[in-house]
């Protein structure tokens, strides 16, 4: 569904990603593991269209994606969560979640998803009319997934969609997550809860530096000796 | 002091308040959403009540109906505008000193036009009506100060619905707000961009048909409605449709009060006086939240 070929990116002079490789396939959860500053955002926002590549290729449902801005990459389907959630502060729960459909191919659709998000996050519907910015973290995670489903996304790609929560709030946010992926939605799902993480996942790569130094099943991942010592710190 | 006075001052201050807020929101949202601070906008404003006054003077069209001609004019010339001249810029490192230096030349170059197609004699919009007023027991309103008011309210409630209600509208929020975020849901920036820029220059041309039929204008009006512009932006907040409509309301009282009760030097001194010790207890503006 998804491959990305042999990515390099450059901020500056710097070499945030060098020669990375990814592939998805349809109703896959695929984790990205790697440690801070190693390029899993850099990576996603490259996938996004927010970055260009120095040099690689990203093909989507077998066409390339070069030169395509972040609104067309939308449009195509591949639906990103950022970092930090990046709710627009100033607009009511609601708002939030409905610019989540201001896409022309899924606007029509608006009224019955936003329902559908509400029957999902019933804690959000109380709260429509409030401000985002004013919410806690775990609400403000789930506007932003919510935002993300209105979208309708063929591929969700989530960052560290459990930063900053509390343990209760994080796991809530995790059930959600491979609620979504049983429901045949294929994810790509960044987060620093290792463990976790490769227990959901069926498949997981591992970035070290802009370099993608590891990749296979999760289960085997799991059990591998350098991720032991370096991510789960055991 | 005369109760009387003082009301009937107070009046045109809020009349006068709202041709302000209406200039100025576009003003503020060009600021907030582009980082472009645009010194031409007051200049688009008077553009807009020279079209009015030559459209009244010669083909003895009434303001309010010219006004659905030149804001929609103003709207498309403004979305080449963009393309043009603004856009280029956005790539600078520095947008708001480039957009700056550019649209004060921009501001000078529409001056020279301006004052060459209509020359430099103060105009003032007559139409027919002009001579009537409404009596209500001891105030008094002429019909062009009520028809400018009407206009003014009129534009800032559409300005409000259309960002409010609309999803274009919406998108212009989200982008001033988060235009990461706002991207990766399908905006696109430069889009909207152009459609900020363009809403705000023909509400600019509503405004100064407005502001027209309350007072004279020349080809250099434009740079004391600038100062007003600033004034209104940095109070309201930048970028915030409520708290410059407040904003405005307040510098237009204020301005109304002074006019009518100290001499005529006075009132810019006391209007910025105070906003300089508003600025000190408030330095971001009436209200903080980034909402609207
Ligand atoms: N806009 C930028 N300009 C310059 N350097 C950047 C920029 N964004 C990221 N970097 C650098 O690129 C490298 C990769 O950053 P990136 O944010 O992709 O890492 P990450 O794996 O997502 O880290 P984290 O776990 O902290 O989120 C880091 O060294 C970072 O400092
Ligand atoms: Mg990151």
């Amino acid at each position: 569904m998804l491959s990305v070929e042999n990515i390099t990116v450059c901020y500056g002079q710097m070499k945030a990603l060098q020669g990375v490789s990814l592939e998805i396939s349809q109703g896959d959860m695929v984790a990205l593991i790697g440690a801070n500053g190693s390029g899993k955002s850099t990576l996603m926002n490259v996938i996004s269209g927010m970055i260009q590549a120095v040099s690689g290729e990203i093909i989507w449902e077998g066409r390339p994606l070069k030169g395509l801005s972040p609104d067309n990459i939308c449009q195509a389907g591949i639906i990103q969560v950022p970092e930090g959630r990046k709710l627009f502060p100033g607009m009511t729960v609601e708002e939030n979640i409905i610019m989540g459909a201001y896409h022309p191919n899924v606007r029509r659709q608006a009224p019955e998803s936003l329902q559908k998000v509400f029957s999902t996050f019933p804690r959000l519907a109380d709260r429509r009319r409030q401000f985002a910015g004013s919410l806690s973290g775990g609400e403000q995670q789930m506007v932003a997934l919510g935002r993300a489903l209105m979208a309708k996304p063929r591929l969700l790609m989530l960052d560290e969609p459990s930063l900053g929560l509390a343990p209760k709030a994080a796991a809530e946010i995790f059930m959600i997550i491979k609620e979504l992926n049983k429901e045949g939605m294929t994810i790509l799902l960044v987060s620093q809860e290792v463990l976790e993480t490769l227990s959901i996942t069926t498949y997981g790569y591992v970035l070290e530096n802009g370099i993608m130094a590891l990749k296979g099943p999760s289960r085997e991942l799991r059990e591998n000796p350098k991720v032991k010592t370096s991510y789960l710190g055991l | 002091m005369d109760a009387v006075l003082i009301i009937q001052s107070l009046i045109s201050g809020i009349m006068m308040g709202m041709v302000y807020a209406l200039l100025g929101v576009g003003f503020s949202l060009t600021w907030g959403v582009m980082h472009v601070i645009h010194i031409s906008h007051a200049a688009f404003g008077l553009i807009g009540a020279y079209l009015s006054y030559s459209l009244l003077q010669y083909c003895g069209v009434d303001p309010v109906v010219s006004a659905a001609v030149s804001v929609p004019l103003l709207f498309i010339t403004a979305c080449g505008l963009y393309q043009l001249l603004i856009r280029p810029i956005t790539r600078a490192q520095n947008i708001v000193m480039a957009s700056m230096i550019l649209t004060f030349g921009l501001a000078i170059i529409l001056e020279n036009i301006m004052a060459l197609i209509w020359k430099a004699d103060p105009r003032v919009l007559t139409p027919t009506y002009s001579s009537g007023a409404l009596i209500a027991g001891p105030f008094y309103f002429q019909y062009p100060h009520l028809v400018g008011f009407g206009l003014s309210v009129l534009g800032i409630t559409a300005i409000y619905l259309f960002l409010k209600k609309t999803y274009t509208g919406m998108a212009v929020r989200a982008a001033w707000q988060q235009p990461e975020a706002a991207q990766l849901y399908g905006v696109n920036l430069y889009r909207i961009s152009m459609i900020t820029f363009a809403l705000a220059v023909s509400t600019a041309g509503a405004g100064g048909i407005s502001l027209a039929l309350l007072n004279s204008f020349e080809p250099h009006s434009h740079n004391l409605w600038l100062i007003y512009l600033f004034l209104v932006v940095i109070v309201g907040g930048v970028g915030n449709v409520i708290g410059t409509a407040l904003a405005g309301l307040i510098i237009g009282v204020i301005t109304g009060l002074s006019m009518a009760f100290l001499p005529f030097q006075w009132v810019n001194l006391v209007t910025f006086g105070l906003l300089m010790i508003f600025l000190i207890f408030r330095p971001h503006g009436l209200i903080k939240q980034e909402g609207m």
